[in-house]
């Protein structure tokens, strides 16, 4: 077997030098895709050229359809019309296999890795012919080193952290030769330091090799550093290509959200790192001053829960929030953010340590006892804890507050539709009518219902984790601005956030969670891009 | 919506028919008449004198037994036990009923406590072993029927506890009902229809209305439907869920006891009188899928059934094949829910991709 892709004939056309129109027949073309589902367009006749040697980058919106094409290029889903062709030829991909023969091959944004096993067993995983432990390190070993991956065939996937892990799915890729190569939204679970590492192997991939690179990402910032040219897909459309060095930040966020952008709490959407900047053009402290005065309304001491296995998944932890602050908890996803959400729910008793609202104790063992003490949550996943499903409108809008909604525990319908109705409108929420399905409404819309529920309950504690996570640019804004204005109210809101520059917008005061600990904090005003990423790595700095 | 109510009538119609067809192609395999099978099993639920009457009271502790299991699976509480909580049910009110020398209406409403407090203490060992030991309910009610039905069987040895004392029967039966504990009968159109229909009528509108109307029954329902949510909103699973899986126990032993008192199951306690009462109470629950409305139909059907395919046993068929009609029956019936909840399953995993 030869190493392909290694042909000198492919012709690296790749350096960035600008778009040249003089390259052949583009190794992938997607002419007039368009998928339905019901009356959904998904993708609307895109046509898309990837051209050898080069980063392609396709951003747009969650829903913009950039997900769906990517899926109907590998094989995943079957395109109701259009054509693709592979290095001119026109191919039909029925499946994942067919597109593997044809050298197309994706880096999903979650995993599928088994943790238990070692690098070189995964990298072999679905391998049919005899395994050779031996030749395989070797493997791994040669296309880590040719891509500066540094990763070690005999450790254990469990032992890896996200940014590695991910390294090990490229390599899974790599060692097949693709020759085209779709990354999925690839840094979702990266520190910046990690991101940057991606790029770099992205662009060895390409220059080595004359490989085709799709990125698909949501971030401008990414999206403006990785890449040589980029589509822009709205609504199921190409809206705009253009060759990256042309595109600025706001012609980008223009041509996705279809309309110009502030790049305030925007910014925070669309993945700018230099939001940081644009925050501090927005005055943060324009608020009442709240350092030292303002009340503490929740103060965390010394949290401590323990994994089934004894691991520690909250250590010690301890935070305090004032009335009227926003405090950002920035970490890595899968750093105890998630436990602490759950503590913070009422729903996971702590092993150690204490939680106090308001100066009282709760009892963490008690359900309801958080809410009671009036501790607003927005979950971080709402279908987990934030909703029923399979209750209608008005009653996931009438939890906590059922005592004035009822007369010796009978429940006023009425007094519960008027109240639903009431808010609906204050929170601008998508619905057939009160009494339809909580499931029946956009993701947007629930997540709507559970903003107003928690803010109509007059919370004194707001608890945001990752607030907009799939959310579109407006919904993002919304959430934004609300969250915002709950603080200017007097309410204190502890944002856990694993966006980096959503945390810099929004937030007075940041604490960096890493492996379940507070490692470092830092004021709005001081707030240093190069320290935030050492402690998201784990460093404390 | 219309649409698909009707298909799931049309679903109903065929497989009931598809039902028939095998029945007959098997009784006349084995040398029957199948007009004759389907007239008498007709005859014995509702055609005949008196018959609908009897239909009607074998209906009642199904239908409370339904309910019930209702309300648990309502709170996320699979109580499949009922056989055993019916049978313990029936067991406490025989004692209270054959001990105690009290007026009619006192004794009974007496009987019925004990009833309701036996079946609830038989499924609160599965709430204190699911909340204490996470033992899940499904495995600790169904091994509860097992023994029960020792304990029974034990009662039935000793005289001061069930065993009657003239027994003369080569298998231990209880005292004789006297006839202050039976439960009097309403007399509607040449039928004899037990006071135990009315009370569980009553018993299901109740229940209805509290689920539907009250925060308890809402409390409920978001436990079952999201648990972690309903936990945040200060709902306890152990108090609202272990409270609803008791109560599906204690509405088994009432059912022990309007089925014991009924007439219809004799006029002494039996170890074989809960005869599968209970297990098709909770089959009257799944094909109701978790409406009380829908029980109410659900158990007269099954009710008709069961007097129906009695009776045709009588007729002199096979007591098998009127067995194997009745199971075809109830597969019929379970088909059309089966088929819905799996389009709606294959519906779920579809929008996942």
């Amino acid at each position: 077997m030869t190493t392909a892709g290694s042909g000198p004939t492919e012709g690296p056309a790749g350096s960035a030098a600008g778009v040249g129109d003089t390259s052949p027949a583009p190794a992938v073309r997607l002419s007039a895709i368009t998928k339905r589902y019901g009356s959904v367009v998904a993708c609307n006749g895109v046509d898309i050229d990837l051209a050898p040697g080069r980063v392609h980058g396709i951003l747009g919106e969650n829903g913009a359809g950039k997900s769906t094409l990517m899926k109907i290029l590998i094989g995943l889903i079957q395109p109701d019309e259009g054509t693709i062709a592979i290095d001119g030829d026109i191919v039909t991909i029925a499946d994942p296999l067919a597109a593997a023969d044809l050298g197309i091959a994706m880096v999903h944004q979650h995993y599928s890795l088994v943790e238990p096993m070692t690098v070189w067993e995964n990298v072999l995983l679905g391998e049919r012919a005899r395994l050779d432990r031996v030749a395989a390190c070797e493997l791994v070993a040669t296309i880590s080193d040719r891509y500066g991956l540094g990763v070690d065939p005999l450790a254990r996937v469990a032992d890896l952290t996200a940014g590695q892990r991910q390294r090990v799915e490229i390599i899974k890729c790599l060692r097949r030769e693709p020759r085209i190569i779709i990354f999925d939204e690839p840094t979702s679970m990266l520190t910046p330091a990690e991101s940057e590492q991606l790029f770099s192997v992205l662009r060895t991939a390409v220059v080595d090799g004359g490989r085709t690179v799709a990125l698909v990402s949501h971030k401008l910032d990414e999206i403006l550093h990785a890449t040589d040219e980029v589509t822009i897909m709205r609504g199921g459309r190409v809206v705009d290509r253009s060759a990256t060095s042309s595109a600025t930040a706001s012609s980008l966020a223009q041509a996705m959200v279809g309309r110009p952008v502030s790049l305030r709490s925007e910014a925070a959407a669309l993945g700018l790192i230099d939001a940081a900047a644009a925050a501090a053009a927005f005055d943060l402290d324009d608020g009442p001053a709240l350092e030292d005065h303002a009340p503490v309304v929740l103060e965390i001491r010394g949290a401590t829960v323990l994994g089934s296995d004894g691991h520690k998944m909250l250590d010690d932890l301890s935070i305090t929030v004032r009335a009227g602050e926003i405090v950002g908890l920035a970490g890595v996803e899968g750093n105890g953010q998630r436990q602490l959400g759950d503590v913070l729910s009422g729903l996971v008793h702590l092993d150690r340590g204490m939680i106090l609202v308001s100066g009282k104790e709760i009892d963490t063992a008690k359900p309801g006892d958080l809410t009671d003490a009036r501790v607003g949550v927005i979950p971080e996943d709402r279908h987990d804890s934030g909703c029923v499903l399979d209750m209608t409108v008005a009653e996931n809008l009438a939890f906590g507050a059922l005592t004035g909604l009822s007369r010796n525990g009978v429940i006023d319908r009425k007094a519960m539709e008027v109240r639903a109705e009431e808010l609906m409108k204050a929170f601008d929420i998508q619905a057939r009518s009160p009494n339809a399905p909580m499931g029946s409404l956009s993701g947007g819309n629930q997540q709507r219902v559970v903003l107003a529920r928690e803010l109509s309950a007059d919370p004194v504690v707001l608890v945001a984790a990752q607030p907009t996570r799939g959310l579109d640019v407006g919904a993002i804004e919304y959430m934004s601005e609300r969250i915002r204005a709950a603080a200017i109210d007097g309410v204190g809101v502890l944002l856990i956030s694993t966006e980096i520059e959503e945390v810099l917008t929004l937030a007075h005061r940041i604490c960096v969670i890493h492996e379940g600990r507070i490692i470092g904090e830092m004021a709005h005003h001081e707030a240093d891009l190069e320290r935030l990423g050492l402690m998201l790595g784990g460093v404390s700095a | 919506m219309k649409t698909r109510g009707l298909t799931v009538f049309i679903q109903y119609v065929v497989s009931i028919v598809i039902a028939l067809a095998l029945c007959a192609i098997l009784v006349s395999a084995t040398g029957g008449s199948a007009g004759k099978v389907f007239g008498a099993l007709l005859d014995g639920s509702l055609r005949s004198p008196g018959a609908w009457g009897l239909t009607i009271t074998t209906a009642a502790p199904l239908l409370v037994v339904a309910v019930g299991t209702i309300v648990g699976a309502k709170a996320g509480m699979s109580n499949i036990g009922q056989e055993g909580q019916l049978l313990l049910g029936a067991a406490a009110t025989a004692y209270v009923a054959t001990t105690f020398d009290l007026p009619g209406p006192l004794l009974l409403t007496l009987s019925f406590i004990a009833a309701i407090a036996v079946g609830g203490f038989w499924a609160g060992i599965a709430a204190v072993m699911k909340f204490t030991r996470n033992v899940p309910e499904v495995i600790s009610t169904l091994l509860l029927i097992f023994i029960a039905s020792q304990i029974t069987t034990f009662g039935l040895t000793r005289k001061w506890l069930l065993l009657s004392e003239e027994n003369t029967s080569r298998t231990n039966n209880g005292e004789p009902l006297p006839d202050t504990a039976k439960m009097p009968n309403l007399h509607i159109f040449g039928n004899l229809v037990s006071w135990g229909a009315v009370i569980a009528l009553v018993f299901t509108v109740v229940v209805g209305l509290v689920l539907a109307r009250t925060t308890l029954g809402f409390r409920l329902r978001m436990l079952g439907l999201n648990s972690r949510t309903a936990r945040r909103f200060g709902v306890s699973a152990v108090g609202i869920g272990g409270g609803a899986l008791v109560f599906s126990g204690a509405a088994a032993g009432l059912g022990g006891g309007l089925w014991l008192t009924g007439g219809a199951a004799g006029d002494r306690f039996t170890g074989a009188i809960s005869s599968n009462i209970g297990w098709q109470g909770l089959l009257v629950a799944l094909l109701a899928r978790e409406r009380v409305a829908l029980a109410v139909p659900m158990a007269f059907v099954f009710a008709a059934l069961r007097t129906g395919s009695g009776f045709l046993a009588a007729t002199g068929v096979d007591r098998r094949i009127a067995d194997v009609v009745q199971a075809m029956l109830v597969l019929a019936l379970l088909l059309p829910p089966a088929i819905s909840s799996l389009q709606r399953h294959r519906k779920g995993s579809g929008m996942a991709v």
